[in-house]
């Protein structure tokens, strides 16, 4: 699971208040560094897409926060050097095995060979 | 009706996929041209969601965007995974996406296999909200009117086969066996066979015993597609002429619509005297043979795999039993499984024509399960099948093969659906792709006063 993919997944477990499930927690144990093609356009297209603040959250709770600002710089498009960095985030950092933790319920949704198992049970489907 | 949606698809959807996961390399599920082209259009940049991805054979389309892919399938999902793709398991119903994320969504061949209309529009909702404003959603699903073959009812099963067979179509090709099948020596054969099942001779047909293999098969594959293709609500189709007749026969046994609100028809289907009675209303119809001569039910666009089934027991059974159409019972079983839960929805108009008692039909029912019992053969079947279910297998022909149930969509189906359910959706496109009914939908935003 990348951290884009994890940017857009919230806990939707019945009695979560709305948007009390989103970001969710990532407790990793054990996490892959790939090398991906960077694209510039495509990065800059991505970051008014994510959630900054969980982005930054969940990069940093896997040790790649690196030194990515909380704010967006501006014009950031023509930033080549952040935006490599946020590429390396976005796309490079993949958890492999671990919980995605749902911050309102506490419920944990795990990961397994990189595939987030994301099914509710009955009781839990709103 | 909600459990009993989800439980049949849970039967004949979801195992039935787990099982023929690792088949989903054959060429039959090559990509839809047009999605790839859909997808290929796409700007860079584009979040795109693939909701009931299967193997991810969509994800690998237009690398300058980033394509998420989900499906309630382990087996699929992870073959995905294998092939370096980002995927997840969950439910289109709740998917776990937050809200206006995404650019694009695609629904390619998954909505059909909902149960009921409810979950179908549900579907379609959900998929809605994680589409942001101005993002766009394709869907495409199973069309009954396909060129080459058509299916009478809109909820069928249809029969996968994990290995082509040895006999498959390739001897003959699908037009060669309809126009044989519709030959009249075959619809004497088949007249005098059904005649027989009816009980009115117990001479073995002289013309049946001397055909030739190919049409014996023939006839065995048109009989079992005529009653997968036919789907549970069909004796209560009152526009159909033969089902007039038949409902004569049903004068005493009765339903009231009411009680079918309440699921107890689906116990009753569930205790498989129900489609024992269907089959045997069908076999007694020959109009209804000829008339489901063609009809088949298979993956669209690809070649037509059907494993003939070993009817022996049938056959054999030719001229003894005259009260008992000799249906092989595994099949019977198969379909005695299902209940579909969408029943009332074509049938709103029959509650002003019949007005039926629920108890009576009981009691038919129970008559009609003990008169099959009598015949020991059945009986032994019914518990080799029940053994079957017990161990929680997707439910299989006596061939292996398993069944996945679809709701195939009338011409203008779908766009009804968005237009009059889905007010956040509006349809741009709609059209006829390869035997499915396709649409392209914008997200708009609905003004709430």
């Amino acid at each position: 699971m990348k951290l884009l993919t994890h940017n857009m997944l919230t806990s939707h477990v019945r009695g979560v208040r709305p948007g009390g499930g989103f970001p969710l927690r990532i407790q990793a144990t054990e996490v892959k560094v790939n090398n991906v093609d960077f694209n510039q356009e495509f990065v800059a297209r991505m970051i008014p897409k994510v959630e900054w603040g969980a982005l930054l959250e969940a990069a940093e709770s896997l040790g790649h926060l690196s030194d990515l600002p909380h704010q967006l710089p501006p014009e950031y498009e023509n930033n080549e050097d952040f935006l490599r960095k946020v590429h390396h985030v976005l796309l490079e950092v993949e958890v492999m095995e671990g919980i995605l933790k749902c911050p309102d319920s506490g419920r944990e949704f795990p990961i397994t060979k990189g595939i987030p198992n994301m099914l509710l049970s009955e009781e839990e489907e709103t | 009706m909600e459990k009993e949606a989800s439980q049949l698809e849970k039967d004949h959807v979801h195992r039935v996929y787990e099982k023929i996961a690792p088949h989903f390399r054959d060429a039959r599920y090559k990509a839809w041209p047009k999605v790839q082209q859909f997808l290929s259009d796409q700007e860079p940049g584009s979040l795109i969601a693939d909701i009931g991805c299967g193997n991810g054979k969509y994800l690998h389309i237009n690398s300058q965007t980033y394509k998420l892919g989900c499906d309630y399938c382990f087996p699929l999902v992870e073959s995905a995974r294998n092939d370096g793709h980002e995927v997840m398991v969950c439910h289109s119903l709740y998917l776990p996406y937050r809200n206006e994320c995404f650019d694009v969504v695609l629904s390619i061949a998954v909505i059909h296999h909902f149960s009921t209309k409810e979950r179908r529009v549900r579907a379609i909702k959900e998929m809605a909200r994680t589409l942001r404003v101005g993002g766009q959603m394709m869907i495409y699903v199973w069309a009954m009117e396909q060129k080459r073959r058509k299916f009478e009812k809109q909820d069928v099963f249809v029969p996968w086969n994990p290995s082509p067979p040895s006999w498959t179509l390739s001897n003959t090709c699908s037009r060669g066996i309809q126009k044989s099948i519709n030959q009249k020596d075959k619809r004497l054969a088949m007249d005098q066979h059904s005649t027989k099942l009816a009980g009115t001779s117990k001479a073995r047909s002289s013309s049946f015993v001397g055909e030739k293999e190919t049409t014996h098969n023939l006839f065995e594959k048109s009989l079992r597609w005529s009653l997968f293709s036919r789907s549970l609500d069909s004796v209560l189709d009152l526009s159909n002429q033969w089902h007039q007749r038949e409902l004569n026969t049903f004068s005493n046994c009765n339903i009231q619509l009411d009680e079918l609100n309440t699921g107890k028809l689906f116990e009753q289907i569930r205790q498989g005297g129900f489609m024992k009675h269907i089959s045997n209303l069908s076999l007694r119809c020959r109009q209804n043979f000829e008339d489901n001569a063609s009809e088949v039910a298979v993956e669209p666009g690809s070649p037509m795999i059907f494993h003939p089934v070993p009817f022996k027991s049938c056959y054999s059974e030719l001229g003894q039993d005259t009260k008992q159409p000799p249906m092989s019972p595994a099949i019977i079983y198969d379909c005695s499984r299902v209940c579909l839960p969408d029943l009332l929805s074509h049938q709103k108009d029959v509650k002003q024509q019949l007005k039926i008692d629920y108890h009576s039909k009981q009691s038919a029912f129970r008559k009609l399960q003990n008169r099959s019992r009598t015949d020991s053969s059945l009986q032994d079947t019914d518990n080799d099948c029940s053994m079957a279910t017990r161990n929680k297998q997707p439910q299989r022909s006596p061939n292996g093969a398993c069944l996945r149930y679809y709701h195939v969509f009338k011409e203008g189906e779908l766009v009804e659906l968005i237009e009059h359910h889905v007010p956040e959706l509006h349809v741009i496109h709609s059209y006829f792709d390869h035997a499915n009914w396709c649409v392209i939908a914008e997200k708009i935003h609905v003004w709430k006063i």
